[in-house]
């Protein structure tokens, strides 16, 4: 007794977190979510075959089909991740409630900040080995199918008689449509917009009934912060409307609680072949931590007060 | 060394003094919807529990039960009045180190094995390493699941869900125990196995508050009861105390002749005030004749 005791007492937050992340996580997978990846596989095997006839010279050649497995993979990531984190973090808490296993749990010497902050990072754990093994098999797909570029691009250029410089400058642009460090950027930053969206399916999911509403207003809320930033633009732009403390207090109020997900379209310029600064990276991770804690701390002080 | 000694004899005795359980004026309201109009599920219930006493609840459905077990445990807030455990408000989160509870019809994670939610709750306690294997083993031997320790909770019976469900609110050895309707859809063998469960953890101190509408078995477990009656408190106290018939007296005696049967009649006919109300045999319970006839099947096959 007096052992037990004595471990009992060691038992931290962070600890507590942990054990119930792990069990989120285990959940999850045990729910089959990563059959998901067969899919992944065949469309970023598939969008091998997208390639477009444009072969004005041997830079052009085989770019197409770079930029839409690039493309493809990121998009279907996003859809993936985004889904995921939504209708995942909006399943867990009212399934607790509904099969009664929460009031064991929250019977226990766990504070309730600890069980969201465990269910959250559970569902975004998930999230992160999913992408990462999405970028794992991108990153194989698209270094074999530039090498195989390259060469197309090389003997062309080498038919056509190229000077050694332009061919080395050749190079280092397809090597640029290839894998790089600021595709990975990008994955991150897929990563970052899923985490905020998790936290906020979180908060909606600590007053809401039902799972249903919980994804329904999430994905409004989606939808609504890739354009919210233009909206809050143009209604400041307009004339007399926007010059006001009131409206410009007002606009200020709905991008601190509205994420603004066109920051994330860097994503786009990635695809691209542009390059993703350390900066805009560092200043996504910010951005996504603010959203992330803000609605955290937000689910805690509804979810404190709930009765069950 | 000497005052340490008597330092943990003075806080033993001194938390033998503590109420396991104390409620006091518990009252709880709940506003229903789009009317605003106020429910009352509790209305000022006391209840004090002493360490090592086996106390239940009873009353119909509704009545406020699991609603007072819900504000003991922190789940719900009282509108007015106060709940503690061992001293600690129940509002606090220390005050569960020292509670399991049993919920009514619980449903565990169907993914986990037995062992693995045993570890699950026990890690959530703070239990790790050899001292949370030794604990885990321990408790599947209690509740008889040894064999069922790596199968999957989805495919527990009713009767073993309930039974892990004792288990892991024993998990960190807490010294009381709130079961809720713990043998709600269960069946006799099952009800059985629960019951002598509450009598082991009586054997070892441990303090058990038990809700159900279950009145037999409240009567067979219990050594204190409260009747709740439409939120309230109607009745409450020792149950030998309660359910005695203070003007009656019961005899029993095995291999009675009907020379000595016919001789005690006699006897109270004789004598001034006292009537004899009925004599006959006494019966067993529908439920003693069938675990016997079930048990002797078992035993043939």
């Amino acid at each position: 007794m007096t052992d037990t005791t004595a471990t009992i007492s060691r038992g931290s937050h962070i600890s507590r977190i942990l054990v119930i992340a792990r069990h989120t996580f285990t959940q999850l997978v045990r729910m089959k979510v990563f059959y998901f990846l067969a899919v992944f596989a065949v469309i970023a095997i598939g969008s091998n075959f997208f390639d477009l006839p444009q072969h004005e010279g041997p830079e052009s050649v085989g770019v197409n089909v770079l930029r839409s497995i690039k493309s493809w993979s990121l998009g279907t990531m996003t859809l993936f991740s985004v889904v995921l984190s939504i209708v995942a973090t909006a399943l867990l808490l009212p399934k607790d409630i509904e099969d009664r296993t929460l009031y064991t749990i929250l019977a226990k010497p766990v504070p309730r900040i600890d069980y969201l902050a465990g269910k959250l990072l559970g569902v975004l754990l998930l999230v992160f080995v999913s992408l990462a093994l999405m970028d794992g098999l991108m990153t194989v797909v698209l270094q074999i199918r530039s090498s195989l570029v390259l060469e197309q691009q090389l003997a062309m250029a080498q038919s056509l008689g190229w000077p050694q410089e332009a061919i080395n400058s050749l190079k280092l642009e397809t090597a640029a449509q290839g894998p790089c460090w600021s595709l990975q950027g990008a994955v991150i930053a897929v990563f970052l917009r899923a985490s905020v969206m998790a936290s906020l399916a979180l908060l909606i999911s600590t007053f809401s009934s039902s799972t249903l509403f919980t994804t329904i207003i999430s994905f409004l809320v989606y939808f609504i912060g890739h354009f919210q930033a233009d909206m809050r633009n143009a209604y400041l732009q307009a004339g007399q409307a926007g010059e006001g403390i009131f409206a410009r207090l007002v606009t200020l109020l709905i991008s601190l609680v509205l994420p603004d997900f066109q920051n994330f379209n860097v994503i786009d310029a990635v695809i691209e072949g542009q390059t993703m600064p350390l900066l805009i990276l560092g200043k996504l991770t910010l951005i996504a931590l603010y959203y992330a804690l803000f609605f955290t701390v937000a689910s805690w002080f509804v979810f404190a007060e709930k009765e069950f | 060394m000497p005052e340490a000694l008597a330092y943990r004899i003075l806080c033993t005795l001194m938390a033998d003094k503590i109420p396991a359980v104390e409620i006091i004026n518990l009252t709880k309201d709940f506003k229903t919807s789009f009317r605003k109009q106020m429910l009352r599920a509790v209305d000022g219930v006391s209840i004090r529990i002493m360490p090592g006493e086996v106390y239940g609840l009873i009353g119909p459905n509704g009545s406020g039960k699991s609603t007072t077990m819900k504000a003991l445990l922190g789940l719900v807030a009282p509108t007015s009045g106060t709940c503690s455990i061992f001293g600690k408000d129940s509002l606090k989160v220390d005050s569960r180190n020292d509670v399991g509870f049993l919920p009514e019809n619980p449903y565990f994670y169907k993914h986990l094995s037995g062992s693995e939610t045993l570890k699950f709750y026990g890690k959530l306690c703070g239990l790790k390493g050899k001292i949370l294997e030794d604990r885990v083993s321990e408790l599947l031997a209690l509740v008889d699941l040894e064999s069922a320790r790596d199968r999957r909770l989805g495919g527990y019976s009713k009767g073993m869900l309930q039974r892990i469900g004792l288990a892991q609110a024993l998990v960190q050895e807490p010294r009381l125990v709130i079961l809720d309707e713990p043998t709600a859809g269960v069946d006799p063998i099952g009800s059985r196995q629960i019951r002598d469960l509450i009598f082991k953890l009586r054997e070892r101190g441990i303090t058990v508050f038990l809700c159900s509408h279950l009145l037999e078995q409240v009567q067979e477990v219990c050594d204190h009861v409260g009747i709740i009656f439409r939120g309230k408190m109607v009745k409450e106290g020792r149950l030998e105390d309660l359910i005695a018939i203070e003007d009656q007296t019961e005899f029993i005696i095995k291999d009675a002749s009907p020379e000595l049967v016919s001789n005690i009649k006699e006897l109270v006919n004789q004598s001034t005030g006292a009537s004899l109300v009925r004599t006959g045999k006494p019966r067993t319970t529908l439920e003693r004749l069938f675990l016997r006839e079930t048990t002797h099947r078992d035993e043939d096959l």
